[in-house]
């Protein structure tokens, strides 16, 4: 095997896009924020990189393994972005200070996570997202929950569902098992780790009466149209009932959003507990084992940044809606190729402009070849489309079919 | 609907993994030992079963490659996967220890530093970590238990089932690191998006599996 060295390599997690794969992430992006500044989201465009000190405000305590970390030349430590709600939390607090609330921002980039390698994760993937800051309202979080919705709708992704769970939830239970801090960590370790084994164990282990570690076993179980009704008979505190209520109240203004049968509570969906303050949801296709979009409230990071504003919103992972569609094909060719005869460069120019003004990708001949020449290898390549411009009248050739003449002005009107 | 797949480890799991399958009703009897295809159709069709080596079957099931799995700990605990760890099925159960060569275990506290040789290398790194020791750790694929022998390693991370193996080899655990049975695994998708066909499955191999250790106990 011939040995690859170091510089034909690209570092691991991270990977080109071919021309093909390259437009469909672009397209996915751009339909995904196009829906999203329907909605009055506008777009901002942070720094790939920021202070470390900026981060770490958002990232809470992983936040260093995670990042990817560059020491700038006064010995500053930067960090490029791992997400971009810190930016834009950022972003919101130092230039829209004393604007009337609510903000509605949208963004599309790359982000970078530093620790994740092996199995195919990649340490630098797109993302599209949302953020709904300064309103705390049940109907902001609907607005941004039916959002996700559109939003993966226009990504075109077949048999999307939503699932919808809330941190105050889970976090009621917990309070009512009143462990010591101790045992209360290393519940919530097992939580992360979705090892419901371990969980029981601990749970056993700390004495916890039957019927409610049974409760906290039962998690995994607690989604679809019965979880709240079910939930119900777990709860166990106000705090987890007070939830169960805002939940209900949820998916009934979701169905008047039209996206009632989209979403379906999940009182399982475990997402970072010190991070988000209320619902959480992840979008899920059956035709891919990752979520594509997660997302849910965090009113507690803003407050790091000086402006204590409640926050909503969501991250869509363009790589992901990719993946779930299945390999497509990578294409070099254009859609069509022209090459001219003697005399004739300038009607060809013209000729490709007028092309190119209906969308049409177009490449002018510039080897100096001949006809039959540029037109064999073009088609084998995969080019739909060849023409030959000899003053007013020219030769078309296609993948199928014979040869044809015609004039130029024919040949615009062509399908 | 299509059928959900469930991952088994070929291996020691092997065996007890297809008649935790059977007794649950999804595969006929011995249809497994018959056959060196790797999937295998169910009985009622709601469920196939595919064969992955040990070591894989994670990446089966978190990449929704399989929708369920029956997975030993050790591998859960060595690799950290994104997956839901729903059961203790309790067969296969085995240790993880450090073992020494006999006449130099009364001293593996202070050896220093210490080179380890393991299947385990994260386990390893985390267990020696918690107990403030710097190590080196040598990664193999197979027969750990021949390196203190010759050289490669002062001590070894293994699992354990009966200790023979161990003292075979002249080797004497000095410390347990963590315990293992099988366990049934669960995409994070799949545990969503089909949800009650996951639900029913994972009732069925409970009840199966509980049954079966009830009966062999």
């Amino acid at each position: 095997m011939l040995r690859r060295e170091r510089w034909q390599q690209v570092p691991p997690g991270m990977r080109d896009l071919l021309p093909g794969e390259s437009s469909r992430a672009r397209r996915v992006s751009d339909r995904i924020l196009s829906q999203m500044q329907r909605w009055g989201y506008r777009e901002v465009v942070t720094p790939t990189m920021e202070y470390f000190d900026t981060l770490i405000r958002g990232e809470g305590t992983e936040a260093g393994d995670r990042l990817f970390k560059l020491v700038d030349r006064g010995g500053e430590l930067l960090a490029l972005r791992p997400e971009m709600t810190t930016s834009v939390a950022r972003l919101i607090t130092t230039h829209l200070r004393g604007h009337p609330l609510p903000f509605r921002v949208a963004y599309a980039g790359q982000v970078f996570r530093g620790s994740e390698t092996g199995s195919g994760r990649l340490r630098e993937f797109p993302q599209v997202g949302c953020e709904l800051i300064g309103a705390g309202t049940l109907e902001a979080d609907a607005e941004i929950v039916a959002l996700a919705v559109e939003a993966l709708e226009a990504s075109g992704t077949q048999g999307c569902s939503i699932s919808l769970g809330h941190v105050g939830f889970l976090q009621g239970m917990l309070a009512g098992l009143a462990l010591p801090d101790e045992g209360a960590r290393e519940v919530r370790a097992f939580l992360y780790q979705k090892d419901f084994v371990g969980l029981r164990a601990i749970l056993d282990r700390y004495g916890i009466p039957a019927t409610r570690a049974d409760a906290l076993s039962q998690l995994p179980v607690l989604s679809g149209p019965g979880a709240i009704h079910d939930a119900r008979r777990l709860a166990g505190t106000a705090e987890s009932e007070r939830v169960l209520g805002d939940l209900e109240d949820l998916m009934k203004r979701l169905a008047a959003y039209g996206v009632g049968d989209i979403v379906r509570v999940d009182l399982s969906i475990i997402r970072d507990f010190e991070y988000y303050t209320g619902i959480v949801f992840e979008g899920h296709t059956s035709a891919l084992g990752y979520p594509l979009l997660g997302g849910g409230r965090y009113d507690r990071l803003l407050e790091g940044f000086g402006a204590a504003y409640p926050a909503t919103g969501f991250a869509v992972r363009v790589d992901r809606v990719l993946a779930s569609s299945g390999p497509g094909e990578s294409t070099w060719t254009p859609d069509v190729a022209v090459t001219f005869a003697d005399g004739a460069r300038v009607e060809a120019l013209r000729l490709a402009s007028a092309l190119r003004e209906r969308d049409l990708s177009v490449t002018v001949e510039i080897l100096g070849r001949p006809w039959d020449e540029v037109a064999r290898e073009a088609i084998a390549a995969g080019v739909p489309r060849v023409i030959l411009v000899a003053g007013a009248r020219a030769v078309v050739r296609e993948t199928r079919g014979r040869e044809r003449s015609m004039t130029v002005a024919d040949l615009l009107e062509l399908p | 609907m299509s059928s959900l797949t469930v991952a088994v480890a070929s291996g020691r799991l092997l065996e007890d993994s297809m008649r935790t399958l059977e007794a649950a009703g999804y595969l006929p009897a011995d249809a497994w030992q018959s056959t060196r295809r790797l999937i295998l159709p169910c009985v009622d069709r709601t469920v196939r079963v595919l064969v992955a080596k040990p070591a894989d079957l994670l990446t089966y099931v978190e990449h929704g490659a399989a929708d369920l799995g029956i997975a030993g700990k050790d591998m859960l605990l060595e690799q950290g996967r994104d997956v839901y760890e729903l059961v203790d099925l309790g067969f296969g159960a085995c240790r993880g220890v450090v073992a020494f060569p006999e006449e130099r275990a009364a001293a593996w506290e202070t050896l220093s530093p210490i080179r380890i040789a393991t299947k385990y290398p994260r386990a390893t790194e985390r267990y020696f970590w918690s107990k403030g020791r710097s190590v080196e750790i040598i990664e193999l694929n197979g027969t750990v238990e021949l390196a203190p022998q010759v050289g490669l390693a002062d001590g070894i991370l293994d699992l354990v089932m009966s200790g023979r193996t161990l003292s075979e080899n002249h080797l004497v655990e000095v410390a347990e690191v963590f315990r293992s049975t099988a366990r049934l695994v669960v995409n994070r998708v799949s545990l969503r998006t089909r949800a009650e066909a996951v639900q029913t499955v994972v009732e069925r191999l409970r009840t199966a599996a509980a049954a079966r250790s009830r009966s062999s106990a």
